[in-house]
């Protein structure tokens, strides 16, 4: 499933963020638009209709006079349906015949007036403040005798139709977000389940089990193409991984077999020989013993990586295994005038093979065995560190040089100054492929003087990222599993 | 003893079946799976070789079928494939030992032998004695001559292991895998080590020598050879 915090780190949802941005920003940029447009044109209307009404009056001056003018502006004044009208004759003088303004300097044409200059007038307040609150838009007009005639409208219904586009806007922009980031992540979960499938089924090939493969909905999408691909991709990687394996199989038993017959024939001849022929034949066979077992190192050690051996991982107690391999060496180190030591802070339950482990302790120890001096101390322990199992097995012998360190993991990579001592240059690929397969890290450092190998494994925190054992599959291991072994500390 | 051979490869058969009889062993050699699957339902053997693979059925299949069938006979398993998965893949089908190809005849023979005299482990006694040498495995105490020895738990187990298959040839590779558990081959001298510590605290003060080492096979214990 997707957890929210992955989603949020997610490439999708990065895409879709930046696509709902765009969306509402479009969104917003249209409404501004339509929001300019529409005010205009409420102002060109606004105009329009003072315009309208000055021509009306100036007309009614023209063909009645005066008198008539003035009772048409009383009349209108009084006109509750029009409250935000203003109104204003005046004589030559400068003396107002009628209107609801205070006299003024006559200006011709288009003005707007602030709303303060009415206020002044008290007497003559008309309609509710709130109408008052406005600026006017006003035309004024210079009649015949030096008359003056003004005609305004305050900007009330144009504000007013502003607040209610606003609003309209306000809420379209809610709604459009809403639905961007709604659909966005509807989307974009539907794209993460199938993306996080994918990632499951690739994580699980890096484990071992090759058989797995993406789901398709047998549709024709892009993700459908990718997955199709990924699927061809993983047939083709199987084909090759089986022929390999198949190439090794028939290795192991085409050249085994021979070997080994070579070997039952030496036995034989061995049997024949008198006193002396036997030291030869004997020498051959020690030597085909020890090409044979090179050999099945590499196979053991191609047999690790391919991570089959997973199936078989059981509750294993690092403490024993530590124990086990102290008790076996410690008098080897003792007759070589060595000190093998062994320290365990806390022992450690993992999940992993037993026997892949003991193997592994033992070929670092014996590593330190065989490369280290009469006199050097060789110590093994299992601490915590940070709530991870770790094992250490450290000496005081000559070390690895640093730019070495990294190379001795390879197959028969041996130092220039151990190219005389005995040994198939596979013990550390194997503590390598070992340690690979149980997630632990490996690390050389320097022990000063000597070598200091740390292997690291996963904490309890750690299993589910990086999913160590195979899930679904019972555990085949015929070992009983253990738990930590109180003897370990001893 | 009655021997049931099931193996296809005719060279390292005949290897076998040879080095049995020389033994004085009774041998039956089956070339197929179908053949030896046959004669092992017959049931009248005292230890059974089966190779794992095999044209036709395959010696995993041998083995859960006739353990299926109620044959209780032990079972050597001859792995080829150097699979490091074929140990515990064989226990699980039935077999009670199991032994990677190429081998030394002398590995083979001990095996067998070992297998031959096993007991179920309710019949296991309390008391070991081979001579005068006495290992108690419940109080977990070794006399020799009614004298108290002092030994390290491998060192016990060691001895233990040797008392169990007293007067029979035990390899290193059976020590290893029975003694220390390790299923590999260490490069250093483990079992060497061990063993004339052992000799140390068993033989070296008295007159007659129980651990004998047996020439290109592996070592004994008892009274003498």
């Amino acid at each position: 499933m997707v957890s929210p915090g992955n989603f949020l780190k997610s490439t999708s949802f990065r895409l879709l963020a930046w696509y709902a941005a765009v969306f509402v920003a479009s969104v917003a940029i249209l409404l501004l638009i339509v929001y300019w447009i529409t005010l205009a044109e409420l102002d060109q209307q606004l105009s329009e209709s003072v315009e309208r009404e000055t021509d009306v009056l100036a007309e009614l001056y023209k063909s009645r006079g005066p008198e008539s003018t003035v009772r048409a502006i009383q009349l209108r004044i009084a006109d509750l349906r029009a409250p935000r009208r203003y109104y204003l004759l005046q004589n030559a003088a400068g003396e107002r015949l009628a209107g609801n303004l205070p006299p003024m300097k006559p200006i011709e044409g288009e003005m707007v007036l602030p709303v303060s200059s009415l206020l002044r007038d008290r007497s003559l307040k008309s309609s509710g403040a709130m109408a008052d609150a406005h600026p006017v838009v006003a035309m004024g007009r210079r009649l015949e005798n030096g008359e003056f005639l003004l005609v305004g409208e305050n900007r009330y219904r144009a504000v007013k139709a502003r607040e209610a586009i606003l609003q309209a806007f306000g809420w379209g922009i809610v709604i459009t977000v809403l639905l961007a980031a709604g659909g966005g992540a509807a989307l974009g979960v539907g794209f993460l389940r199938r993306i996080e499938a994918i990632n499951r089924t690739t994580r699980s090939i890096m484990d071992g089990d090759l058989s797995k493969r993406v789901p398709t909905r047998g549709g024709e999408d892009e993700m459908d193409q990718l997955a199709i691909n990924l699927n061809a991709m993983l047939d083709r990687i199987q084909a090759l991984m089986e022929s390999v394996k198949r190439v090794s199989d028939d290795i192991a038993h085409d050249l085994r077999t021979p070997l080994s017959r070579l070997r039952h024939r030496l036995e034989a001849t061995r049997a024949k020989l008198g006193p002396g022929g036997e030291r030869d034949v004997e020498q051959s066979i020690s030597e085909l013993d020890a090409i044979l077992e090179t050999f099945s190192a590499l196979l053991r050690i191609a047999q690790i990586e391919s991570g089959a051996r997973q199936a078989a991982f059981s509750n294993v107690s690092l403490g024993r295994i530590l124990s086990t391999v102290f008790e076996a060496y410690a008098a080897v180190a003792e007759d070589q005038g060595q000190k093998l030591e062994v320290g365990v802070e806390r022992d450690f339950s993992i999940r992993g093979d037993r026997e892949l482990l003991t193997q592994m302790v033992a070929n670092l120890v014996e590593n330190a065995i065989r490369h280290c001096p009469a006199g050097a101390r060789i110590s093994v322990s299992l601490e915590q560190d940070t709530g991870a199992p770790v094992l250490s097995v450290t000496d005081t012998g000559p070390g690895i040089p640093a730019p070495e360190r990294d190379k001795v993991f390879r197959r028969f990579y041996r130092l220039e100054t151990s190219r005389t001592t005995p040994g198939s240059g596979l013990g550390l690929a194997l503590v390598k492929a070992v340690a690979d397969l149980h997630g632990a890290a490996v690390e050389l450092s320097d022990n000063r003087p000597g070598l200091r190998v740390r292997i690291r494994f996963l904490a309890d925190s750690e299993i589910g990222a990086k999913k160590v054992s195979t899930s679904g599959e019972p555990v085949t291991g015929h070992g009983e599993d253990e738990a930590p072994d109180d003897r370990a500390g001893a | 003893m009655k021997i049931l051979l099931i193996e296809d490869d005719s060279d390292t058969a005949a290897y076998v079946e040879d080095g049995l009889r020389q033994q004085g062993h009774v041998v039956d050699h089956a070339a197929t799976g179908l053949d030896g699957l046959s004669r092992a339902s017959g049931g009248a053997y005292h230890v059974m070789v089966i190779d794992r693979m095999l044209p036709g059925v395959d010696g995993l299949t041998i083995v859960k079928k006739i353990r299926a069938a109620g044959i209780r006979a032990p079972v050597l398993l001859l792995t080829t494939l150097g699979g490091i998965n074929d140990r515990v893949e064989g226990l699980e089908a039935g077999a009670d030992d199991y032994l990677t190809k190429p081998f030394a005849f002398a590995e083979l023979l001990a095996r067998v032998n070992a297998l031959a005299r096993r007991l179920p482990p309710a019949e296991e006694e309390t008391l070991l004695r081979v001579a005068d040498l006495e290992l108690n495995r419940l109080e977990r105490t070794v006399t020799r001559g009614g004298k108290s020895i002092e030994l390290q738990p491998q060192e016990f187990r060691l001895l233990e292991y040797l008392m169990r298959n007293a007067e029979q040839v035990v390899t290193r590779t059976m020590l290893l895998q029975n003694v220390w558990e390790f299923h590999f081959d260490p490069h250093t001298t483990v079992v060497e080590t061990h063993i004339s510590r052992l000799r140390a605290k068993i033989d070296r003060d008295f007159d007659e020598e129980l651990i004998h080492t047996v020439r290109g096979s592996g070592y004994s214990l008892g009274l003498s050879r």
